[in-house]
């Protein structure tokens, strides 16, 4: 003989509807609380799913590098680049490597008949296309032969080739870099992250682009006549082997230093995973300043529902005389609460859905929505209508019947 | 006759801070089943608060109250709201009604809470309303209707679940005499139909309505007619 859930809901509703202006200023904070949840679980959504987009056009997850340790405080003044030997010694510890591709970067000033353009060139082996999954669009790319023979040879990136020959074909033709003649034998294909936009750039992968690339050996003996090989770039066989691969290179690396980690050995999963962490962490803050504002919300909420209370105290006296019992007065005031944050809950969540797009166009990074950040939100306000309303709801529910009544 | 209602050595005591205040010193009285009884008294005599034991709103601080021979000073709250929402009716001064329900639905409330279901409240409710000649006013909220109309609302309010007993604080103090007589003549011919009605009122004229009338004075009842 209890009201039904239901029935206290057909209360609510209609006390929601009574007091038009009230609820709507009621749940104004539960709107902006909610909705500032959508974005922010959609824009951290968003940057983690780009960064693995990143990582992908980056050549996999499968890869390896292996750089400075710039955590690590070189006070014994040991090598912080390999030889080509230490090079050759790393490479012949791990046969299992499937590319292997040391490198050494540096920027140039190239020029082409009147044409000028700076950029980074990078010295390599032939298997930097396959480490970093990235072929010439046009031409070819530096050969094994190019490499053992020091060629003069160039490949150059899309953005170079525009700088420099605009719209002739460049390939054959010979441009000037600190003093040598170079022959452009291929032009890398262009490369463009489709799958999000970086924050200050339209494409986050234009860098590349910028870049030309000649043979390691043409880079050592010709150009900087420096033997300092300063990163290595590699692809294990598969994702699942990257991690073994990278302990043992690590190993071997340390040995070549005495133990000491003048080199840091990271692979692209690891990496992956550990900026998904710290996107977790990124999300885990946001959530928790809109969780603020929500507070906010439901102390106002608490507020009004106190306020409402004590208004109704003659209702309420009412209701206890024709038959309601405590319980009953209870889950009228607590429902009537959920219902308010309920309905300010699924309104900001539809405001901040219709928000993404203009969000997204305005600070350029990709908003992802799905369910489960719906559900949260959903599940968050909600939980805030329960958590706030109880202490008015027990409030109203101890009073007693005949001062109730007798309530001016 | 069979009593419906028992009192015996009835005691509410009113602590405010050290002071104890005494509403009711000692009462003991019985109603019987059928009967339509007046309770008298200046303001300040306990009436009221002899009212709001006899209507399970409030408890007494000692003594027993038997209604239909269960002792209704040991029940629990639960209990209590079960007796009010069934076995009782009450009609006030100042009507009590909703003032945001309409007159359906402010009827309806009594039935809401013994858990019948919606279809069937508002039939009864309806039944209920046309026995009191409201069946054109069933969606206008109380602040449209006269004082005699509320008061009409609310004994629909106080009868719909049919309850054994009738308890009406003061009906006609906040109505002209027209209107008051024609809700007094509603209580006489419910107490024919076979409700039993206890009346507070300080109008002798009102109370001269009843089969008998109980004087309360500072607390103690004096069972008797005076005419």
């Amino acid at each position: 003989m209890a009201i039904s859930l239901r029935e206290s809901l057909q209360v609510g509703f209609s006390d929601f509807w009574t007091r038009k202006v009230r609820s709507f200023i009621t749940i104004i904070g539960i709107v902006l609380g909610t909705m500032s949840i959508v974005v922010v679980l959609a824009l951290v959504n968003g940057i983690n799913q780009q960064t693995i987009a990143w990582m992908m056009e980056r050549g996999g997850l499968a890869n390896i590098t292996i750089d400075r340790n710039w955590q690590y405080n070189n006070e014994r003044n040991l090598p912080d680049s390999f030889t080509l030997k230490e090079v050759r010694q790393i490479r012949s510890s791990a046969p299992e490597i499937l590319y292997f591709n040391p490198q050494i970067s540096t920027r140039f000033r190239f020029s082409y008949q009147d044409k000028e353009f700076y950029g980074g060139v990078m010295g390599i082996y032939p298997d930097f296309s396959r480490v970093e999954e990235w072929d010439v669009g046009a031409g070819r790319f530096i050969s094994e032969h190019d490499l053992s023979q020091s060629n003069d040879i160039i490949v150059i990136g899309t953005t170079v080739r525009d700088e420099l020959f605009g719209n002739h074909d460049p390939i054959g033709k010979y441009i000037t870099a600190n003093n040598r003649r170079l022959q452009v034998v291929g032009v890398m294909q262009h490369r463009f992250l489709a799958s999000g936009q970086d924050v200050f750039r339209d494409n986050a992968l234009e860098y590349l682009n910028r870049r030309s690339f000649i043979p390691l050996s043409t880079m050592v003996n010709k150009m900087t006549g420096q033997d300092n090989i300063r990163s290595i770039t590699l692809k294990a066989a598969s994702v699942e082997e990257a991690p073994a691969l990278r302990e043992k290179l690590e190993a071997t690396i340390l040995n070549l230093r005495y133990g000491e980690p003048v080199f840091r050995v990271i692979s692209a999963r690891e990496r992956a995973e550990e900026m998904q962490e710290s996107a977790a962490t990124f999300r885990l803050i946001f959530f928790l300043i809109s969780l603020i504002s929500l507070f906010v919300g439901g102390i106002v909420i608490m507020n009004i529902m106190l306020a409402t209370i004590q208004e109704r105290t003659r209702e309420i006296g009412v209701r206890l005389t024709v038959g309601a019992r405590r319980r009953d007065v209870f889950l009228q005031f607590l429902v009537q609460s959920v219902l308010v944050t309920t309905i300010g809950g699924i309104i900001g969540i539809a405001v901040g859905l219709s928000m993404l797009s203009i969000v997204q166009g305005f600070i350029g990074v990709e908003m992802v929505a799905n369910l489960s950040i719906i559900i949260v939100a959903l599940f968050v306000s909600v939980g805030v209508g329960l958590f706030f309303g109880i202490s008015p709801a027990i409030k109203a529910s101890k009073l007693d019947p005949v001062e109730a009544l007798r309530y001016e | 006759m069979e009593e419906i209602i028992k009192v015996e050595n009835l005691q509410k005591i009113y602590r405010m801070g050290k002071v104890s205040v005494p509403a009711i010193n000692d009462v003991s009285m019985e109603v019987n089943r059928g009967e339509f009884v007046s309770i008298m008294g200046p303001s300040g005599s306990g009436k009221s608060t002899l009212m709001h034991i006899i209507g399970c709103l409030d408890t007494p601080s000692s003594g027993d109250y038997y209604l239909n021979d269960a002792n209704v000073a040991k029940m629990k709250k639960t209990k209590l709201a079960y007796i009010r929402n069934k076995e009782i009716g009450f009609v006030f001064q100042t009507f009590n009604l909703l003032p945001h329900l309409n007159v359906l639905k402010n009827v309806e409330l009594p039935l809401m809470y013994s858990g019948v279901s919606p279809s069937e409240r508002t039939r009864q409710a309806k039944e209920v309303l046309a026995k009191l000649n409201l069946e054109n006013r069933l969606k206008h909220k109380p602040a449209e209707l006269s004082g005699g109309q509320r008061q009409r609302v609310a004994i629909a309010r106080a009868i719909v679940n049919n309850p054994s007993i009738v308890l009406a604080d003061e009906p006609t103090g906040n109505l002209d005499t027209s209107s008051g007589n024609d809700i007094l003549a509603i209580f006489s011919d419910l107490n024919k139909a076979g409700h039993t009605i206890i009346m507070v009122t300080h109008d002798r004229e009102v109370a001269k309505r009843s089969n008998r009338i109980l004087h309360i004075v500072d607390g103690y009842i004096k069972d008797g007619d005076i005419t």
